[in-house]
């Protein structure tokens, strides 16, 4: 199965300043479950990005550094071939899937995720109404015993190729924002088909300052990072 | 599709499937149209274009719909202020609508104060309770009996408390809020004669020096700025802007800075001097800009003779070499751009620091240019010195001369307790509060008349700041009322209808959505020739008048009579021995100034610098706390002049060893289950200065002691990151 699209993300840490608008916009756009303080110290907080803080130096000469990191939908996924059930497969635009109907909780692939990216749902999660009305009907209420991750936003994806396909054209660069990226104030965060060499993602992930996510394991991941700055950096 | 059938179509789709059975038929929804190249496809369902007012930046957002329940917020991509983008705030509004703890309808309380114990009562009963009582002022003949609380307003809201007040006949009306911009305002006023907040022209600076003005967390308009700040960094081909930030806490924005320097609190001023002492002795300024301001280097330099080097250096307490070097950069890279914000201004000697950036600006021809600092045309003018108003209301409120209060917002949690308020206002007989969560003044109220949600309401919102060219933002109800809440503003004006006689009179409006589309009208000057009606569907359809007639703020132009700035030193609450530290207390970027707590998102959004969710934290310098033996997330006091808090503490290498911060927002007594008992609010540490009219929120000492080695501290994160910095390469 080929497909004119390999979607993929450029993430500019030059440009992220941590805000934590992606994280929020994401939580609402995939129904991501309200976890609790108590779920939260047990480590099992259920948002598909965080952001990861890290301090660089001493006081007074000390840096903080913001690391967005979502499922960086690898090409070569150690998550993929472990499931038993095939709820994590790779589909031909070079998405990582999750079927969550089919997803038996074994917890493999979130065990052999090197970026810790999927979460399982170790509860079920509840919406005192009327605050269930906030949930989004374009995406499944996750229950119990299933694992779950960031698809970038597919069911936006497949809107955009049913709007193409009635149209007859392809999908336009920039037509299709995951709610991470369609918020994000200072624009870090690019999406787009990496392989039309063209597109905005295309050309900003042959930039200078790119690398990818703990590149030395060999995941070929979809996402790329551009470095961020510092004095070093001019 | 036409852009006309595409809007017809939707109007009637829309009033019929949402607005089924609505009171006014007024009230129809107009939806958002997307223009086919504007390049985003943000998902089918019906979008709504209206205005975020959580916080007062204002951005434009667009609802998505379905099913008559809004789903989801996104930026409106053509509102000038924030074009399409949204911080963590403007995307939980939603849950403002669907908080489960909403007040759904009117109350009256049954039990003692605060306890919370209310009775459902009509909408009837409600105004009739607060008209009777202010009936009884009227009879007695002492209007001034009545006071109006609010956060600042703007636009027809503002114009409307105000009539209401004015024809009452009661002076006690006072929109204060805890970060406001008044400081800035009176700098302003005093440099160039006129109170108008700077407009940053982030995007197109080459050097952005910073004085606590945390632009990408809270300050002004943090949308705006963050996605400046995009532009300044990555934006353009061959130049990355370079940012320097001084401030004695790394705040949000402070860690996207490439250098640091931890100023001493309160010395920013003296040293913003420093710098501009230096580029003047070094004529690195820029001549034609001193004489277009009518100022003389020489004169200057003699007047800044003061602020030599090893003096700015031992004030500030950062190295004499830093200093130098900030100073040739920030002179020597043109445009350069220099902030002054909140961290600054609340300090003892805030306005007059403020005013010395202000010069830095003139020094290096940044006024009125690409790349520096413009008058903002969002609220040319506003309060400048509401603190002031408030401390006047304070002590009306002691000598037990209002017998009702009326209050929007919750001042029970956002003014500070050590200006008396809380005291004060226990004495006044009969509180009407309009919240639409029972807060904490809510709790202590006798009546309770809820508000709608902002993506229930109709209005005006018009950014503090943010803007070259003055725009108004729109609200229009997303969705049918869920509960059987009232706005504001249409409470007001059946109260006036009911005292009848010249309160009717002043306020004939039959509702609010008729004397806002009357203003709205006003501002957008059209002719005789156009057709309202059809303008207003299409102002409601794009979001607000983002094109209007009112002129635009002169430049700035420092004022022929104002001295050269000379702040004074730094006063805090508190002597050093007892209380050895300064203590900082910074709105949360989740949180703002308490307006973001009840939601769950926020909530559980990690702190981006501390990644701690649901509580509050103090930040203590490595060092120090080592010195007092403490560790991660050990239980701590903080005890001030004013008051004693426990909280766990995170251990922070951002931060100067002599201070300790602690976030704003949480610590509520009520806001629904979400809010209530997270966390403390670190106002109740917050002393006041002496008899200072002036609201130095962080010009107070503390000291700290371990309690314990629990403080039920959760964060999401590991303390240092969960991967090696080294293996990802940042
Ligand atoms: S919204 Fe953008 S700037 Fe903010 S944390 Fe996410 S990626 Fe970074
Ligand atoms: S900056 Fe303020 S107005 Fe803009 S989205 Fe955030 S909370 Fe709303």
């Amino acid at each position: 199965m080929t497909s004119q699209y390999r979607w993929g993300m450029v993430v500019d840490l030059d440009r992220c300043t941590g805000c934590g608008a992606c994280v929020v916009a994401c939580q609402a756009e995939n129904n991501v479950a309200i976890c609790g303080k108590k779920e939260i110290s047990e480590g099992r907080n259920m948002h598909w990005l965080r952001i990861e803080r890290f301090w660089v130096g001493q006081y007074p000469d000390v840096r903080a550094r913001f690391l967005p990191v979502l499922c960086q939908h690898c090409h070569d996924a150690p998550c993929e071939p472990v499931c038993p059930v095939y709820a994590s497969y790779h589909n031909p635009d070079g998405l990582n899937g999750q079927v969550y109907n089919r997803c038996v909780g074994t917890r493999y692939c979130g065990n052999n995720c090197p970026y810790a990216v999927r979460v399982f749902n170790f509860y079920n999660h509840e919406w005192p109404n009327p605050l269930d009305n906030q949930l989004s009907p374009d995406m499944t209420v996750r229950t119990r015993g299933v694992m779950e991750k960031c698809t970038f936003c597919i069911q936006r994806i497949r809107r955009a190729k049913e709007d193409a396909k009635s149209e007859n054209r392809t999908i336009r660069d920039g037509e299709i924002q995951p709610a991470c990226a369609q918020t994000c104030p200072t624009d870090a965060l690019v999406f787009g088909n990496m392989a039309d060499p063209r597109s905005r993602v295309a050309i900003l992930s042959r930039s200078p300052r790119r690398f990818r996510l703990l590149e030395h394991l060999g995941t070929h991941p979809s996402i790329c990072y551009l470095k961020g700055g510092g004095r070093e950096h001019v | 599709m036409k852009r006309r059938t595409f809007l017809q179509l939707g109007t009637v789709i829309a009033a019929g499937a949402v607005l089924d059975g609505c009171r006014s038929k007024n009230e129809q929804l107009i939806p958002y149209l997307i223009p086919p190249d504007e390049g985003i496809t943000p998902g089918k369902g019906t979008y709504y274009a209206s205005s975020c007012n959580a916080c007062p930046a204002g951005c434009g957002i667009l609802v998505r719909v379905s099913e008559g329940r809004a789903k989801k917020i996104e930026g409106n991509p053509e509102h000038p202020i924030n074009r399409g983008k949204l911080c963590a705030r403007g995307q939980a509004v939603v849950q403002e609508l669907y908080h489960p703890d909403r007040v759904p309808h009117p109350l009256k309380r049954n039990g003692p104060r605060g306890s919370g114990a209310f009775t459902r009562i009509s909408w009837q009963e409600g105004i009739g309770l607060l008209t009777d009582r202010l009936k009884a002022l009227q009879r007695e003949q002492s209007t001034n009996g009545l006071a109006l609380l609010t956060p600042h307003l703007r636009g027809t809201l503002a114009e409307l408390t105000g009539r209401f007040m004015r024809t009452f006949g009661s002076t006690n009306h006072v929109s204060y809020e805890l970060l406001t911009p008044d400081l800035l305002r009176i700098a302003a006023r005093r440099s160039f004669g006129q109170p108008t907040l700077p407009y940053y022209d982030i995007a197109e600076t080459r050097y952005l020096l910073s004085f606590g003005a945390d632009f990408v967390d809270s300050h002004l308009s943090p949308v705006k700025y963050g996605s400046a700040f995009g532009e300044m960094r990555q934006g353009r081909d061959t130049v990355r802007g370079h940012f320097t930030y001084v401030g004695g806490r790394m705040s949000l924005t402070a860690a996207s800075a490439d250098r640091w320097m931890p100023a001493k609190p309160g010395s920013e001023g003296t040293l913003a001097l420093g710098i501009a002492r230096l580029i003047l002795a070094e004529s690195l300024y820029d001549s034609g800009a001193l004489a277009m301001n009518g100022l003389e280097a020489k004169k200057l330099l003699a007047a800044l003779d003061r602020y030599d080097l090893p003096r700015v250096a031992q004030l500030s307490g950062l190295p004499q070499g830093a200093i130098a070097e900030v100073a040739r950069e920030f002179a020597s890279t043109r445009p350069a751009l220099a902030l002054a914000g909140e961290m600054v201004a609340f300090q003892s000697n805030g306005p007059e620091s403020v005013r010395a950036v202000h010069l830095l600006n003139l020094l290096v021809g940044s006024l009125n240019r690409p790349g520096g600092i413009y008058p903002d045309a969002g609220s040319p003018s506003g309060p400048e010195n509401s603190f002031a108003e408030l401390i006047a209301l304070i002590e009306t409120m002691r000598g037990g001369h209002v017998k009702v209060a009326m209050i929007h917002g919750d001042p029970l949690y956002s003014v500070p307790p050590a200006t008396g308020f809380h005291d004060a206002l226990a004495k006044v007989p009969f509180i009407v509060s309009f919240s639409s969560l029972l807060d904490d003044t809510a709790l202590h109220a006798d009546l309770v008349l809820p508000d709608h949600a902002a993506l229930e309401s109709w209005g005006d919102v018009i950014p503090v700041a943010g803007t070259r060219e003055p725009l108004v933002g729109l609200m229009q109800p997303v969705v049918e009322p869920l509960f059987d809440t009232r706005q504001f503003p249409e409470v007001l004006l059946a109260t006036a209808h009911e005292l009848g006689g010249r309160m009717a009179a002043a306020l004939p409006d039959e509702s609010y959505l008729e004397l806002l589309k009357g203003a709205v009208r006003k501002q957008a000057g059209f002719g005789a020739g156009v057709d309202f009606e059809a303008a207003w569907v299409d102002l409601l359809q794009h979001g607000g008048l983002f094109k209007t007639k009112s002129v635009q703020p002169t430049g700035y132009r420092w004022s022929s009579d104002a001295p050269p700035p000379l702040p004074e030193d730094p006063d805090f609450a508190g002597d050093q021995k007892t209380y050895p530290f300064h203590l900082i207390a910074y709105p949360a970027t989740a949180f703002y100034d308490g307006r973001g707590a009840p939601y769950p998102w926020l909530q559980q959004l990690p702190d981006p610098m501390t990644t701690v969710v649901w509580g509050s934290w103090v930040e203590i310098n490595p060092e120090t706390a080592a010195e007092h033996g403490i560790g991660f997330g050990d239980l701590v006091e903080v005890s001030s002049p004013q008051g004693t808090l426990r909280l766990p503490a995170v251990v922070y290498p951002g931060i100067r060893p002599d201070m300790v911060a602690i976030p704003l927002g949480q610590g509520h007594r009520g806001m629904g289950r979400y809010a209530q008992g997270q966390g403390v609010n670190p106002l109740a540490l917050v002393a006041r200065q002496g008899t200072k009219q002036q609201p130095a929120w962080n010009a107070t000492r503390v000291r700290i002691t371990r309690i314990s080695g629990n403080g039920e501290l959760v964060t999401a994160g590991h303390p240092q990151g969960s991967l090696r910095s080294e293996l990802v390469e940042i």
